[in-house]
């Protein structure tokens, strides 16, 4: 498992495995609580990825039930969603993460040449 | 926002998810589903992924699930059996008929027309049974 660092402690990067899906979700509700279709709307916007609503609600409850995102009461029928401090936490980790792998890879690529 | 209503396809979709989800999230999807449809996403594509999102919901292992997976289990051994049965019943007269026109060609007419040992001029002349009648097992 990979280990982020931040303020001197080791913390594991819980999204390592978690899916593409359950990430654009995070990143998308790091801004504000939003609800499923606002979700698909935003990711396919910021990322060109178009999740199917069956994706969306597997990552859902997934994240839901690894205490990342939460619930909030329903508006008329529909559950806006919103991120959890450890799921914010979790993000960083991640984030930080894939920075150090691209960072790593575009300096790799400068130095072969290619 | 009220969206236009889910298709009955969708419906039918989401009838294929536990109750425990479609008691939380039933209405919302069929929402979702029908504001997708209306932005121009293929009624088929959101069923489809619908029903990918159940097959994986039934697969996930959830605490208090004990008694619907061994009914599941149950039905897919019931159907796996029922396959098995319809496979051998549709079998088992085309191997019944090979089995008896197998074994009466390839037993010997009779004993006496198709003798192993028969004296020929005083010497004994071999006969193979299987020459003697043509057959090729």
């Amino acid at each position: 498992m990979a280990i982020g660092k931040r303020d001197g402690q080791a913390e594991p990067d819980v999204l390592r495995r978690a899916g593409e899906a359950s990430v654009l979700i995070l990143v998308s509700l790091a801004d504000g609580p939003k609800h499923g279709y606002a979700l698909i709307q935003d990711i396919k916007e910021l990322a060109g990825v178009e999740l199917g609503p069956g994706t969306l609600y597997g990552a859902l409850d997934r994240l839901e039930r690894l205490g990342l995102i939460e619930s909030l009461p329903a508006d008329d029928r529909r559950h806006p969603y919103q991120i959890t401090r450890p799921g914010a936490a979790a993000l960083r980790v991640h984030l930080d993460s894939l920075e150090r792998v691209s960072a790593a890879g575009r300096l790799r690529l400068q130095l072969g040449g290619i | 926002m009220d969206g236009p209503p889910a298709p009955r396809l969708v419906h039918t979709v989401l009838r294929c998810y536990p109750a425990r989800w479609r008691r939380r999230h039933g209405d919302e999807a069929a929402e979702l589903a029908a504001l997708l449809i209306r932005d121009g996403t293929p009624a088929a594509a959101v069923a489809g992924s619908y029903l990918a999102g159940a097959g994986r919901e039934w697969l996930t292992p959830r605490p208090g699930r004990r008694v619907s997976a061994v009914a599941c289990a149950l039905l897919v051994a019931a159907g796996a059996l029922g396959v098995s049965t319809g496979l051998l019943a549709s079998a088992g007269p085309a191997r019944a008929a090979s089995t008896s026109r197998a074994s009466t060609h390839c037993r010997p007419s009779s004993p006496a027309t198709v003798p192993a040992l028969t004296p020929d001029r005083g010497q004994p002349r071999l006969v193979i049974p299987a020459a003697a009648h043509g057959r090729s097992c």
